[in-house]
């Protein structure tokens, strides 16, 4: 049996559905991203488990016990917000230490616990700060230390890093991912950014519009998304209706829509002669667009607009208005 | 654009000296013996000596005191069990409170006085001794200035993920709030009491008609001593304003504190 | 869960306590109070009656209002060019300045009267340098008076007025006064065209504060005067405190009226900045 498990989780705010009949479970010591975009129930679900708000109707198990009914307080659950939760009257010390002190640990014993843990998350020489004395990055730190002291049955976290610049985003993703290999945690990490779930997760549940769209792995969240919304919303998918993938490649598919990576589509300024390809179809360069390592190209096919993707450094710039060769694998184009 | 601030800069200065004219005119009259002349003549520190050593006034200060202590205390902790009950639990119910709590602000003493008055003269339990009306009166009228203190001071923290974090610590709501979000609105709450301070340390409406005679406080010695010695009173004077402007200064400096770290806070970001 | 929430609420308890017994029962009361006959019992409109057909009444009510409008009016016009400068200048003067206002404004009440009393009472500095300079204009200076009741109001009236306005000239962007003069427009006609009726609801809100304050003042007023002056306030402290027999009804009635009036110029200057809003929204 799963460790977390929602059975039919509804969840209305007035006459707001946010939740529609979720069902999820999760693994034990696992990292798993709840991922969309905002509105879309992510974090409500979260706090669903935390208890902070209360289920309309259904569920909520964790490590075999029924927790739908019990307080916040008493769920072993560990939880990390966005940031400035940290208390700001307390020292990091004192922050770290509220939990097990509320558990009414011992002194001694809280003393050591800290110090380990602070060394774990690489605060130690802040133990003595107040939290307005640290940088964001290190707010988290201390935020993460506090809640996973207690050893919580599973550690939540609510889009902790969507306050915290760029650089210093993508080191605490891997560190938070190390942490949590390391101290050998259940975890769900809640976000609306998709390469952060890329990066972190071990599954991803992918949600939108109060009902999980997809669960599944990054790799398989990648490379098969099963909706529309989701090859939307991972990655950069060309998506085409049928009629339109019709129009633009000359090959009928037998489905709605149509989705096809950018990068799987080669381009050049002569027929292609080689086999291995079992599409072959012409188009126009609209306009290029510089994104970072990779150069995209802005293709009208008879009509329709496809965007194609090629590595900077092997790119041939195509002047704008240059007709190109295009070719693909039809085994690369999802059918939606 | 020079010749426009040379406009500000002088409106400032005659406001400054409008403003500041009756208060050095009354220090300088309390410092010297004779002043029916252009210049004072006649320099002297007897008033003040006088003034120290003169126990009536010193009583006078300690019931100004007493008076500001009980209320201020007792209005802080209703006020923070309401909010915190109605903030939490029943957030509905807050704008009630702050209708109960602003109403003070409009009546002001002398209705407020009269009403409580003539409610528990007659009133044959302890709800007609004066003292318990007075501090009743005094709770009421330090309502505003003590609510939005700790309101404001509860907006400028993040009270409901604090309380949310501390929660999920497996702390009870009653102590998340007392141990948490109070130590952190602790300069807020002091600032409004400093305020509530300057209220009733210059009160002399409430206490008079509340109390009458029987509990005279700084105000009513002034009062009193102005009518027989203005010499003496000028003394008086200018104790009063002295402690008042502390207090001012006080509540300044510590706003501009806090004003500062936040702002400090910022830039961090 | 649910029954453990209602449980919270006797912690309302002492806040409820406290409002009903000092501020919620009285102020009904007195309500009650002035529909009541002093003797007996029953209703009756005898308190009003009496408030608006006694001389001595009307011209408390009519004092009242003129007292608060006119202390009102200058106070606010001092405010204005005081916030004005207040907002053009920096550095140690505008600090210095703050810091003043911020002191003065508990400047009130009988230490104030004292203060003008020694300053331009009958045997103050001003009228004693006046007689021996010869001077009649400020010899003969009468601070008895309800004018000279104003002129007190008035002082209290400006450092409270001005920190209420400073904060509102922030609202006045730098770029509508340059963009003013780029278009050929002069200092006062920005001023008059756009500063003032942008800051008019702020000018009003504040308003509204000082009429209530000076409607309410009673200390100053009474250290000065004594009863010898006819204001809203004194009657009503005159009907419940002093010699004569506790005048229930009467003095509930004249606090109903200044209630009424206190809430019919906050309505007006409601209405008058609505106005000014609206016109604000569509431009």
């Amino acid at each position: 049996m799963s460790y977390i498990r929602f059975e039919n989780i509804v969840k209305n705010f007035g006459k707001n559905e946010v939740l529609k009949n979720i069902n999820l479970e999760i693994e034990k010591g696992q990292l798993v991203t709840l991922l969309g975009p905002s509105g879309c129930g992510k974090s409500t679900l979260l706090r669903c488990l935390a208890g902070l708000e209360n289920v309309t109707s259904g569920r909520v198990y964790l490590d075999g016990r029924d927790i739908t009914d019990v307080n916040p307080r008493d769920r072993d659950i560990g939880m990390v917000f966005q940031q400035y939760s940290l208390f700001p009257n307390m020292t990091v010390e004192q922050n770290v230490a509220f939990g097990l002190k509320m558990k009414k640990t011992d002194k001694a014993v809280i003393k050591k616990r800290v110090a380990d843990i602070l060394d774990v998350v690489g605060l130690s020489d802040k133990i003595k700060h107040y939290p307005s004395q640290l940088s964001g990055g290190q707010q988290q730190r201390a935020a993460l230390a506090r809640a996973i002291i207690t050893q919580p049955k599973v550690l939540l976290l609510d889009e902790p890093l969507s306050a915290i610049d760029a650089l210093l985003r993508h080191s605490l993703q891997i560190e938070i991912r190390r942490i949590q290999k390391e101290m050998d945690i259940t975890a769900i990490f809640v976000t609306h950014d998709q390469d952060e779930a890329m990066v972190m997760s071990d599954v991803i549940h992918l949600m939108h519009d109060g009902i999980i769209e997809q669960s599944d792995s990054p790799t398989m969240m990648y490379t098969q998304p099963s909706t529309k919304f989701a090859a939307t919303f991972i990655g950069h998918y060309n998506i085409l209706s049928a009629a339109d993938f019709k129009k633009a490649t000359d090959v009928s598919l037998d489905c709605d829509d149509v989705a096809f990576r950018p990068e799987l589509v080669m381009i050049r300024d002569k027929p292609f002669e080689e086999e291995g390809y079992d599409m072959y179809f012409t188009g126009e360069i609209e306009v290029r667009l510089p994104h970072g390592n990779i150069l995209r190209y802005a293709i009208d096919c008879n009509g329709v607009q496809i965007d194609v993707d090629v590595l900077f450094k092997k790119a041939r710039l195509f002047p704008d208005g240059a007709k190109v060769y295009l070719a693909m694998k039809k085994a690369d184009c999802i059918e939606l | 654009m020079k010749k426009k601030n040379v406009g500000a800069v002088l409106a400032i200065a005659v406001i400054l000296v409008y403003l500041l004219l009756p208060l050095a005119v009354s220090i300088i009259y309390s410092l010297f013996s004779n002043w029916t002349q252009v210049i004072p003549r006649g320099f002297t520190v007897e008033n003040y000596v006088e003034l120290f050593t003169n126990p009536d006034f010193l009583a006078s200060l300690g019931r100004t005191l007493v008076l500001c202590i009980f209320p201020i205390i007792c209005t802080i902790v209703i006020v923070l069990l309401a909010l915190f009950v109605t903030t939490i639990f029943f957030p509905k119910l807050e704008k009630y409170v702050q209708v109960i709590c602003m109403i003070p602000y409009t009546i002001q003493g002398v209705i407020l006085s009269v009403s409580i008055l003539s409610v528990y003269i007659n009133n044959p339990t302890f709800l007609s001794e004066r003292l318990v009306m007075l501090f009743g009166a005094y709770c009421v009228i330090i309502l505003p200035y003590i609510y939005q203190g700790i309101r404001n001071g509860m907006r400028a923290v993040n009270m409901p993920m604090l309380l949310e974090a501390a929660e999920m610590l497996g702390a009870s709501r009653l102590y998340a709030f007392f141990r948490v979000i109070v130590p952190n609105i602790l300069s807020a709450i002091i600032v409004s009491s400093l305020l509530a301070v300057g209220i009733i340390f210059g009160d002399y409406v409430l206490v008079r008609n509340l109390a009458g005679s029987s509990f005279p406080n700084v105000q009513i010695f002034l009062y009193q001593t102005m009518k027989s010695d203005s010499m003496k009173a000028s003394a008086v004077f200018v104790v009063i304003m002295a402690m008042t402007f502390l207090i001012a200064a006080i509540v300044l400096f510590l706003k501009s504190r806090d004003g500062h770290e936040r702002s400090k806070r910022k830039v961090k970001e | 869960m649910k029954r453990r929430k209602f449980l919270y609420l006797f912690a309302l308890i002492p806040f409820l306590l406290v409002a009903f017994l000092y501020e919620l029962i009285p102020l009904s009361m007195v309500v009650v109070n002035s529909f009541r006959p002093d003797e007996g019992v029953g209703f009756t409109l005898e308190n009003y009656e009496t408030v608006f057909a006694k001389l001595l009444y009307q011209k408390a009510i009519i004092n009242s209002i003129k007292i608060s409008l006119i202390s009102s009016c200058i106070g606010i016009v001092i405010a204005f060019i005081g916030a004005r400068a207040a907002h053009q200048t920096h550095g140690k003067l505008n600090s210095i300045f703050m810091t003043i206002l911020n002191m003065v404004s508990n400047f009130a009440g009988i230490p104030l009267a004292f203060a003008f009393m020694i300053l331009l009472g009958n045997a103050g500095i001003v009228v004693q340098i006046g007689r021996a300079l010869g001077i009649d204009a400020i010899a003969n200076y009468n601070l008895y008076t309800s004018n000279g009741i104003s002129m007190i109001y008035v002082y209290f009236q400006v450092p409270l007025s001005t920190l209420l306005l400073i904060p509102a000239f922030d609202g006045v962007r730098k770029e509508w006064q340059e963009a003013s003069t780029l278009l050929g427009a002069g200092k006062s006609t920005f001023w008059r065209k756009i500063g003032v009726p942008v800051l008019m609801p702020s000018i009003m809100g504040t308003f509204s504060v000082l009429f209530a304050n000076a409607l309410a003042a009673y200390a100053t007023v009474y250290a000065i005067m004594m009863n010898n002056i006819s204001l809203l306030p004194v009657q009503i402290a005159g009907c419940f405190v002093g010699d004569v027999k506790i005048r229930q009804g009467l003095g509930g009635a004249l606090s109903v009226t200044m209630m009424l009036i206190m809430i019919i110029m906050i309505g007006l200057t409601n209405l008058v900045s609505k106005q000014f809003q609206k016109g604000g929204a569509k431009a």
